[in-house]
């Protein structure tokens, strides 16, 4: 066991390296010039040969990267060009929310879709079943961008149920910022103004993100379910004479569960893609959203610090499911 | 935990569902993500500028007045220039306070110059063209202020320059001294999100990416603002904007789409407010290149614009018609509009200048929505002389990349003004005398390489000419020359326009829109 986690962890590393080297080379590659952009189309060209000397830019790609690569291996991820604060830091800030929205999303994604996947797998052919499926191809085939306007335009601008864009109104003053958390500072901070107001704004982000997961976690459980009831061990349940949600719950979702554990772990890394889009429309300041001015500044520090981040979310994520399998099938063994 | 998950629940239905902001504060939806550094010393784009510009103060205030920008006192009361035009003298005004409480002093105006002058970063060429040096700026005693110029220089250049809210504004030099390190000797990393000023607000919080909160500063000199808190919210979508403005939680949309502005001009309870912007909008061919090194192809596509179609088309109106470079209402505009569109006298020009059958060339434009807009205009109105323009789209890091290093043919762009000066225009649109690396001002003459060294000597002998007059007709000269020789075709002079909800009055925009002042502005709702 510890040798295989040894090996996945140098694997890891290896992949981390292909996607900072790849990332790093591409963002310079490309002929634009983030230092002219980020001074404006007004600055004078010896202002730009200041900046960029200042920024390190001038020296040979090849010098650039021995740079990045020492840095890197001291933890520092660079300074960003846009927000000129060293990148860790800004991921610091901004990933909080981003795990926030994630989280609650995902929530909604395994509640909904288990729920709606067992549901169609016990009455298969039924209404409820033809019903959950449309829920899951529209959740699917929905861009998050389109069905945030969607929502917004609904719930907020037309019947005004629910609060616009952001963590909080515009007026209300932040708690302080002791974990990055805003749903765990204004608990500590005792501030239920905020604390209200911030579940009232998450409910519309987190149901456009966690909609997409629903719709693959319904599919994937309930194709899942149904193999798992045509066994033989789920007759003889049945045969015992055991209610039909023990024989469901205990025997059937039970055993059911390990392709959806594959699935809900891929879900999880995938909602930070999501997100990119969804804080965009939510104006929710988190890493997607810090991402994405990166990307359109070309911002290269800070976009090669979010591929390295986002690539080590996706691997431990992977790695963590793959650990859970052995915990949930003893059958299975790693050497 | 069972209970705090139902109080949440609960709460979350039942409270009321979106409480109103509080009457004082005012609330402002703009595009905030621009800002990275709120140091003065560094501060280059129009919305870090405009931020600046409400808690610090300069010496000397633009501001627009009946239609006019003026310059008027600031932390100085009054000034005067020495007969040879070379050093001017402020005197301070007595009283006024720093946020910490502290007296505005002559030493904290040579600290601020001093440190601008030494941090030399972008926009410091707008001070160090005429004052390259700190020493050049003298203590006389505890409220005068000293300034000598490299030249001399006009008056309206100078109360520009020293107005210029950023490099020039006017910092706490006890309280950035205080912050200073060995490493970081003017305290750069402290004032990027701190505040040292004296302005009517106070800065309380920014948040990159989020918000901006200013509060009321109740001693400024002049007395206190209008409202108690100003708050920018980042919200870069202009139909989030739109949305939040209508839904009431925002009082003032900041970057509205002209398109949008229209709908508010009819609807009850929302205010235009709208205004011109020295900023100009503009077509450069290189005239380094073929076709555009011949003067009559410029002048063929001059005329063979639908200036209309984009103004009132494109635009929506919002825009002020206008040919030369240096837009309406500044110092030295030259209110001439030759062009129109006349596709037989472009044609024959075009047949003159030896291309009777037209020819193919690639236009460059940036993403921006309407720079496309006008390209695909120009694209259709060149088409009908024979010229077949391909359009190719490209983020600005790129557009501008290749525009600096002189590689574009053809392209849209903007520019607007620097310093509330025609000084600020005249050199990027007319001073080149050489295309070469080695030119002083290498700026949009140079980029679109249009060398012409009698037009260079005009721009800098206008900027040292005392005599008003004398210096009005020589941008007037300039201009003419440029208006039928130069690289650009001027397309309009775009409006300055945002959208309030009607509670907020007093807002006037500064045509240079980082002037604009929010200290007059009240809500009363």
């Amino acid at each position: 066991m510890l040798g295989y986690i040894a090996r996945r962890l140098l694997w890891m590393v290896l992949v981390l390296w292909g996607v900072m080297t790849i990332t790093f080379f591409v963002a310079r590659v490309i002929p634009a010039d983030p230092v002219g952009a980020i001074l404006g189309p007004q600055a004078p060209p010896e202002a730009i040969e200041r900046e960029r000397e200042r920024l390190g830019l001038n020296r040979p790609i090849y010098v650039q990267y021995a740079r990045y690569v020492l840095d890197l291996l001291r933890g520092d991820l660079g300074v960003s060009l846009r927000t000129r604060r060293p990148v860790l830091q800004d991921i610091a800030q901004f990933f909080p929310a981003t795990v926030e929205l994630a989280l609650s999303a995902f929530l909604i994604g395994i509640v909904l879709g288990i729920s709606v996947g067992v549901v169609s797998a016990v009455y298969p052919g039924r209404v409820i079943d033809h019903a959950s499926r449309v829920f899951a191809i529209v959740g699917l085939s929905m861009p998050a961008f389109w069905l945030g306007l969607l929502l917004l335009l609904g719930f907020y601008y037309k019947l005004g149920w629910l609060p616009g864009p952001g963590q909080l109104p515009y007026w209300m003053p932040r708690p302080p910022r002791l974990t990055g958390f805003l749903f765990i500072d204004a608990l500590l901070a005792h501030d239920w103004p905020a604390l209200t107001s911030y579940l009232k704004h998450l409910i519309m982000p987190a149901f456009t993100l966690g909609w997409i997961s629903t719709a693959s976690i319904a599919r994937i459980t309930r194709a899942s379910m149904l193999e798992v009831l045509r066994e033989e061990y789920i007759k003889t349940a049945r045969m015992k004479g055991l209610k039909e949600t023990a024989v469901v719950m205990k025997h059937a979702f039970k055993n059911a569960l390990l392709p959806i554990i594959t699935v809900v772990g891929i879900r999880l890394a995938s909602l930070l893609e999501g997100a990119v889009l969804t804080e965009t429309v939510f104006a929710w300041p988190g890493l997607g959203r810090y991402a994405t001015y990166s990307f359109l500044s070309i911002d290269f520090n800070a976009v090669v610090g979010v591929a390295i981040f986002t690539a080590f979310l996706y691997a431990f994520c992977n790695l963590v499911v793959d650990l859970l399998y052995a915990y949930l099938n003893p059958k299975i063994r790693y050497v | 935990m069972r209970g705090i998950l139902l109080w949440c629940l609960v709460s979350v239905i039942a409270l009321p569902l979106l409480s109103a902001p509080p009457k004082d504060t005012l609330i402002i939806g703009a595009r905030t993500d621009i800002i990275v550094d709120l140091d003065p010393a560094r501060a280059y784009e129009v919305f870090t500028n405009l931020i600046i510009e409400q808690y610090y103060d300069a010496l000397v205030n633009i501001v627009m007045d009946q239609g006019e920008v003026v310059a008027k006192p600031g932390l100085a009361q009054s000034w005067e220039v020495s007969e040879d035009g070379l050093t001017w003298t402020f005197h301070l005004r007595r009283g006024a306070k720093f946020h910490s409480g502290r007296e505005v002093t002559a030493d904290d105006v040579i600290y601020s110059f001093t440190r601008s002058l030494s941090l030399n970063f972008a926009p410091i060429w707008i001070l160090s063209q005429y004052v390259p040096d700190p020493s050049m700026i003298k203590k006389i005693d505890d409220y005068t202020v000293s300034i000598t110029t490299n030249q001399p220089v006009a008056e309206l250049i100078i109360a520009s320059v020293v107005g210029f809210q950023g490099i020039c504004s006017i910092v706490d030099s006890e309280l950035v001294k205080a912050h200073a390190t060995e490493a970081d000797p003017w305290a750069n990393q402290w004032l990027k999100t701190n505040d040292a000023g004296s302005g009517p607000f106070i800065l309380v919080e920014w948040t990159p990416n989020e918000r901006i909160i200013l509060d009321r500063f109740d001693e400024y000199w002049a007395g206190p603002a209008g409202v108690k808190r100003i708050i920018f919210i980042d919200i870069p979508e202009p139909a989030a904007q739109k949305l939040a403005l209508d839904r009431g939680d925002i009082d003032i949309a900041w970057d509205l789409l002209p398109e949008q502005v229209d709908l508010y001009r009819s609807t009850p309870g929302f205010t235009v407010i709208e205004g011109p912007s020295w900023s100009i909008e503009y077509l450069a061919m290189n005239a380094g290149k073929p076709p555009f090194d011949n003067p009559l192809v410029r002048e063929a596509i001059r005329w063979a614009i639908d200036y209309d179609a984009i103004i009132y088309g494109i635009q929506k109106g919002a825009a002020m018609p206008g040919q030369t470079f240096i837009p309406a209402g500044m110092f030295g505009h030259l209110p001439e509009t030759p062009f129109h569109k006349d596709i037989e006298k472009a044609k024959a020009l075009l047949a003159q200048a030896g291309y009777p059958e037209g020819f193919e060339v690639e236009m460059l434009t940036s993403t921006h929505p309407r720079r496309v807009a006008i390209a695909t205009q120009v694209q259709a109105d060149l088409a009908q002389i024979g010229i077949k323009v391909n359009i190719t789209q490209m983020v600005s890091a790129q557009f501008y990349e290749l525009y600096r290093a002189q590689k574009h043919t053809f392209l849209v762009a903007g520019w607007g003004v620097d310093y509330a000066d025609p000084d600020a225009l005249a050199k990027p649109f007319a001073h080149c005398c050489t295309t070469g690396p080695e030119a002083p001002v290498r700026q949009l003459a140079w980029r679109n390489m249009y060398a012409d060294c009698e037009t260079t000597a005009l721009v800098e002998a206008a900027a040292k000419e005392l005599d008003a007059n004398k210096r009005r007709a020589m941008y007037e000269e300039i201009q003419r020359r440029i208006l039928h020789n130069g690289p650009y075709v001027v397309l309009y002079y775009p409006l300055n326009q945002v959208v309030t909800r009607e509670v907020v009055k007093g807002l006037v925009l500064n045509p240079m829109l980082s002037f604009t002042e929010f200290w007059p502005v009240v809500k009363t709702g």
